[in-house]
Order: C-alpha cells, then sequence, then structure tokens
C-alpha cells in the first residue's frame, strides 16, 4: 500500500513537471515556504516568545526589504538566465561569475580612463561574449568537457580580474553605470507597464486558445488559462504594488524581466531554441536532422558570456563598486548555478526554462536575506543553502522520467 | 557487382537512387568495402544481412548522417553528393533510424518536425533561425501525420515522447519520415519493437509508400515480413554486396543461406 501511494505520488509530479506551467510549482512551493517561515513564522515566534514587544514586526515581508531582496538577487538571476542556456545543452559554465568579475573590472578601469559610460558596457559585453565563445570553442571543436574548460576559466579569469584591479577593489561613480541600479520609474509608469503586460498576456493567451479552436486542435481548458492570467495578474500586480509602496520600480528590474523574457522566448519559440533543446535531449538525433551541433554549443556560450557581461554592469551599478569578493571570488557562482538548478532546470540537459532560473534567484536571495535578518551565522547560510539545493536536485532527479525503473 | 547484374540485370527498373562503390571505415573498423545499392520509383528494395553486416551504415551513409569515405551517389542516373542530412533530405530522401533519433524530452509534434520548424511569415527581417515558431502548424502537421498511421493508443500530439511506449516512439519515427514529402523513404528494422496489428500497419504502411511511387528500402530480419512486401532483395555481407535478388525468383532459405554464408562464387555465376 505504502510503497504504491509514494510511486504515484512521484508520478503525478512527474507529470505535473511536464506541462508548462506545473513546471515552476516546485520552486514556488520552496518560495512560499522560505517566506512564510522568515516572514510570518519568525516574527511570530518572537513576538509570543517575548513579553516585552509591543507589536509584531514584520521585517522580512516589509517592502522595503522586499526591494532589497529584489535587488540582491537581480545579479544572481542575470546569471542564473545565462547559465540555464548551457543547462539545458547539457553543459555547465563554472566560469560565469568570474567572467562577470572581469567584465566589472575592465568597466571600471575603462569608466575611470574616461570612456563614456554607454560605450564601455558595449565594449564589456562584448568581451563577455568573446570569453564565452572562446570557451564555446574548446568544447565544441576541442571536445574538451565544458567542466574542465570552464573551471580553468574560472581560475584564469580570477587572475585576470586580480591583474586588472591589483588592489581588489575600485569605486565606480559613472551616472550612466549607476544609473541602472538608482533609476526608479515612476509610480505611474510602473503601473502602466504592468497593466500592458497583463492586457497583452491575456491577448496572447486568448488569441492562442482561438487559433487552437480555428484549426481543430486540442483546446486547453478554460480553467488553466485563466487560472494562469489571474495568475500572471496578481504576481505582476503585488510586485508593482510592493516596489511603488518602498520607492518605485527599479530601472534594473525592468531591463532584467525584458532580458529574461526575450531569452525566454528565444530559447521556447524559436527554431534556434529548439535545437537547443534538441540538443540537449538527444545530442545524435539533432545532428542527424541536420542541426549544427558544435556551432549551437559555441553560441550558447557566447549567451552566457554575454549574460555575464550584463550580470557585471549590474553588480557595478548596484554596489558603486568591483570588489574581488563581490564577483569572481565570491559565492555569487554557486548561488547562481543554484538557482538555476533550484528552479527546476536540469543538470542532465534538454529540460528547463530561464524564468524558473529568477525564481529559483530569488528562493536563493530570499533564504540569505532571511537569515541576515534573523541574525544566523555565515556559516548557517551556508549549510541552509546547501540543504534547499540538494533539495531541488533530488526533486530533479525524482521527477525525472524513467529515474523510477531502475 | 557481377552477381548483382547476373541476378536482377536488365530487368530491373531505372533506379531512382543509386549508390556504387561506397566506402567507409569507422576507425579500424572497414563497415562498408565497395557496395552498390540502388532502388527505383514504385518498388520496395528489402535490405538484409546478419548483425554487423553494414546495413544501418549504408543508411546513414545514405541519409546523410555519416559522409562516406568514398564512391558515388545518382538521383534518377545524375551525379549528386550526399554529405549532410541536409542533402539528403533536400533530395527527398527520408530515414527511420533503427535507434528511432527521437528527442525524448521534446513532445511528439516538436518530434515530427525536427529539423524542418515551420516558422511564422512576415518575420524575414529576423535571420531564420530567429523567426517565431508555428507551433499550431507543427500540431496539425503532426495530428495530420499520426492520423495517417493510425496510431489510436497516442492520446495527445502534445505528450512528450519521453513518456510513450516503444511503439508509439517507433510509430512516431515512422510518421516523421512518411509526413515529409519525400521520394525515397528508408526504414531500418521499423517493426522490431512492435506487436502483431502495429506490424500490419507498417506493412500496410510501406506498401501505401510504394503503390504511392514512393522508392521505398526495408531492412529487416523477418524473412515473412520481407517477402510479404519485397520486390527485391538485396543481401550485405561483411560490408560487401553478396548479391541481388527478385522476390519471385528466390526463396528465403536462399537469402538465410546467401547471409550467413554468402554466395559460393560459381554457383552465382552460373545461375
Ligand atoms: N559509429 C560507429 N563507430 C564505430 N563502428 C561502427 C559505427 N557504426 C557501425 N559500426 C560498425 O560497423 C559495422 C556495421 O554496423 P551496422 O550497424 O551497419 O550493422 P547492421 O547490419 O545494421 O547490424 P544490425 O542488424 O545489428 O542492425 C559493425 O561492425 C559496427 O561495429
Ligand atoms: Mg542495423
Amino acid at each position: 500500500m505504502q510503497p504504491e501511494h509514494k510511486l504515484s505520488f512521484i508520478n503525478r509530479l512527474r507529470i505535473m513537471r511536464e506541462t508548462r506551467f506545473g513546471a515552476f510549482v516546485p520552486v514556488l512551493l520552496a518560495l512560499a515556504a522560505i517566506w512564510t517561515y522568515f516572514g510570518l513564522a519568525v516574527p511570530l515566534w518572537e513576538y509570543w516568545g517575548d513579553p516585552d514587544a509591543e507589536n509584531i514586526r514584520f521585517i522580512f515581508l516589509s517592502p522595503r526589504n522586499i526591494y532589497n531582496l529584489f535587488m540582491q538577487s537581480a545579479v544572481i538571476a542575470t546569471l542564473a538566465v545565462g547559465i540555464t542556456v548551457v543547462l539545458l545543452l547539457g553543459d555547465i559554465d563554472l566560469s560565469a561569475a568570474a567572467t562577470a568579475g572581469v567584465c566589472a573590472a575592465l568597466l571600471g578601469v575603462l569608466v575611470l580612463a574616461g570612456v563614456p559610460g554607454p560605450l564601455a558596457c558595449l565594449i564589456v559585453m562584448g568581451v563577455g561574449i568573446v570569453m564565452g565563445t572562446a570557451q564555446g570553442v574548446l568544447v565544441a571543436y576541442v571536445g574538451i568537457p565544458s567542466f574542465v574548460v570552464t573551471l580553468a576559466g574560472l581560475l584564469g579569469f580570477q587572475g585576470l580580474m586580480q591583474k586588472i584591479l591589483p588592489t581588489g577593489n575600485l569605486n565606480v561613480g559613472d551616472p550612466f553605470v549607476r544609473g541602472f541600479a538608482r533609476v526608479l520609474l515612476p509610480d505611474a509608469l510602473g503601473w502602466v507597464l504592468a497593466l500592458t503586460c497583463i492586457v497583452v498576456f491575456v491577448w496572447m493567451s486568448l488569441r492562442r486558445q482561438a487559433q487552437r479552436k480555428a484549426r481543430g486542435l486540442e483546446l486547453d481548458s478554460t480553467a488553466a488559462v485563466w487560472g494562469q492570467i489571474v495568475f500572471f495578474g496578481a504576481l505582476m500586480l503585488a510586485t508593482v504594488a510592493t516596489l511603488n509602496s518602498y520607492r518605485s520600480v527599479p530601472l534594473l528590474i525592468v531591463l532584467l524581466m525584458a532580458i529574461t523574457a526575450l531569452v525566454g522566448w528565444i530559447t521556447t519559440s524559436t527554431p534556434y531554441g529548439r535545437s537547443i533543446f534538441s540538443v540537449g535531449g538527444n545530442p545524435e538525433s539533432a545532428r542527424r536532422v541536420g542541426m549544427n551541433v558544435k556551432r549551437i554549443r559555441v553560441s550558447a556560450f557566447a549567451i552566457v558570456g554575454l549574460m555575464a557581461a550584463i550580470g557585471g554592469i549590474f553588480g557595478a551599478s548596484r554596489f558603486g563598486s568591483v570588489s574581488y569578493t563581490a564577483f569572481a571570488g565570491g559565492s555569487l557562482l554557486l548561488e547562481s548555478i543554484g538557482a538555476a538548478v533550484i528552479g527546476g532546470t536540469s543538470l542532465f540537459g534538454g529540460r528547463g526554462s530561464v524564468w524558473n532560473a529568477i525564481l529559483g534567484a530569488l528562493v536563493i536571495g530570499s533564504l540569505g536575506n532571511g537569515l541576515d535578518l534573523s541574525g544566523a551565522s555565515a556559516a548557517d547560510k551556508l549549510m541552509f543553502s546547501g540543504a534547499i539545493l540538494l533539495l531541488a536536485v533530488a526533486i530533479d532527479a525524482v521527477s525525472r522520467s524513467g529515474t523510477s525503473e531502475r | 557487382m557481377s552477381e548483382h547484374e547476373n541476378k536482377v540485370g536488365l530487368r530491373a527498373p531505372p533506379a531512382h537512387l543509386r549508390v556504387s562503390g561506397i566506402h567507409k571505415r569507422f576507425g579500424g573498423v572497414h563497415a562498408l568495402r565497395g557496395v552498390d545499392f540502388e532502388v527505383a520509383r514504385g518498388e520496395v528494395m528489402a535490405l538484409v544481412g546478419d548483425n554487423g553486416a553494414g546495413k544501418s551504415t549504408l543508411m546513414k551513409v545514405l541519409a546523410g548522417a555519416h559522409a562516406a569515405d568514398e564512391g558515388q551517389f545518382f538521383m534518377d542516373e545524375a551525379p549528386v553528393s550526399v554529405n549532410t542530412p541536409h542533402d539528403a533530405s533536400d533530395l527527398g530522401i527520408q530515414i527511420v533510424y533503427q535507434d528511432l533519433a527521437l528527442c525524448e524530452n521534446l513532445d511528439v509534434a516538436a518530434n515530427l518536425s525536427l529539423g524542418a520548424e515551420p516558422v511564422k511569415p512576415g518575420w524575414s527581417f529576423l535571420p531564420q533561425l530567429l523567426r517565431p515558431l508555428d507551433d499550431l502548424e507543427m500540431e496539425v502537421k503532426a495530428q495530420a501525420a499520426i492520423d495517417r498511421l493510425q496510431v489510436r493508443t497516442l492520446k495527445s500530439v502534445r505528450a512528450k515522447v519521453g513518456g510513450l511506449s516503444g511503439g508509439q516512439r517507433q510509430a512516431i519515427a515512422i510518421a516523421r519520415a512518411v509526413g515529409a514529402d519525400g521520394s525515397v523513404v528508408m526504414l531500418d528494422e521499423p517493426t522490431a519493437a512492435l506487436g502483431v496489428a502495429q506490424t500490419r500497419q507498417v506493412l500496410d504502411v510501406v506498401k501505401r509508400l510504394r503503390d504511392t511511387n514512393h522508392a521505398v528500402v526495408y531492412i529487416s530480419h523477418n524473412m515473412r515480413d520481407i517477402f510479404e512486401v519485397a520486390d527485391r532483395i538485396c543481401v550485405l555481407r561483411h560490408g560487401g554486396n553478396v548479391a541481388t535478388w527478385r522476390k519471385d525468383e528466390t526463396t528465403p532459405d536462399e537469402i538465410v543461406v546467401a547471409m550467413t554464408r554468402g554466395l559460393d562464387d560459381e554457383a552465382g555465376n552460373a545461375a
């Protein structure tokens, strides 16, 4: 009785993760659990445990903290989006954070030397692409496993960053670069943007449903369609309301969402994206239908290089400085790989989504933020992050089709 | 070559796809040693041979999945070159691989149009690879291909291939080749995972392809099936030709002997 029940649960999990929105459920549950714990359980616990407390203080769920949480997770999320693309191929990139570090350091040096901000950003993005492409060529054409190539890249780029920044720290004061994190959308514009997104989402969902009907294809259930719409709308409105009630929507977040939407569209809705999934699922059959597997590999590494450079720019903008520990030498790499994997992107290739990486980054960010607020030590943070990562990979392993037969 | 002409000779229909002198080496393994092969429109050519004879390798060379080390290709007697899968599909050569070559992480519709995804019209300012996929068109096509094969157990073309049975996967691989509008369809052991009823359906598909003037290559180890659908039977052994027979002029026993022992040279020339 017991094993049967368990199997059906795993099967249900597997079926759920096959659907497009179902893939969000595990990471959303993780997020909900973390937010409930830090946002409700901890404050209540403190309130009841402390007779002197006047009223409950919901620090974690305060708009100010959520705002900071979003900003803290933004750099992780940018890198995680890039890493997701190579994970989809079944490869890995261990050098993303170091690439971001090199790019940020270069950006700092360039603007200090008087290069205009926009030009410096473009140069740095080009450098990121070159760094990614070079590693991709080694993986695809020379045939070295990506783990080894990017491990070498990690070490080499850490060294390179130290060469560029001998002091290990550089302030970035350029107004254009700082602008990404400083510029806030006016409250009204934030609402307009959110409403526009919702209207477009509704219009596309309904149009798609109508087209399916016209062509006689099987229809999604009306409940599912409207469920998605309500879910999406609630998420957008809640986010904007929260951010507006502290300051307002930062440009950084809007840019991150736009980039993610673009990468998400490319990976799910173009022949190129289809070929990424296909190479991740079965490289030999991708080759046999005429896809250029090597070139696809290289291009994915170029994308992760570009995203790392953007992450570097965002980081420099947010911190107002570039430091070795914030990028190459710190925990950024493991956090961003962790974010991608917690989001449900498979390490075995062929399954995942960049939107999940954003949610995964929020999970990682919330965990760090919540533990900081409750005064946990760095050691606790590391151990908690490890446990969450393990849990996420375990979910991936059991929900991968065909695992239970072994 | 000589046995080939002896056995079929001038009575063979004009070849649609013909290759000659195909060599293929994998490192030290000399898998094909100067193979000649041909198939005409409106006929089913069976390709038989023991395990490791080189049947699948020959099919992959014809489909452009492996480039031949040596050898000539002719379409309707005009020389062509087939070095990539695109070359082959542009010439109208379609194949069902022995290992099916499906992507388990993608759904049925995506697998059926893999490598030739339809894109929406009107985005010509973007490079082909970055235009929006027309996934509804994909589903419509997939549904049509599946309906033609009558895979009744398949519930949805949006099901992931990883969750399907071996027979359903085989049906999808067949649908991919048959649905692609080629003039040559090659099936490498397409009934290996199928039950009696589905095998019958595949044989019917093969006959229908012949009746619609396709050139069909059919690989199987099942003599009963072969003698049911084939017009000619080509035997390979150790990467070389043994001979080609008309079905009406041979027997399963003769084929089995040719597969396992080859032809006695004198016997072959005398016949
Ligand atoms: N990719 C490869 N690399 C190395 N050797 C190969 C490769 N593909 C085939 N071979 C070798 O080529 C020979 C012919 O193999 P092939 O798969 O063509 O046989 P087959 O006639 O299809 O056999 P079966 O009936 O078992 O499918 C075998 O000796 C095999 O080991
Ligand atoms: Mg074979």
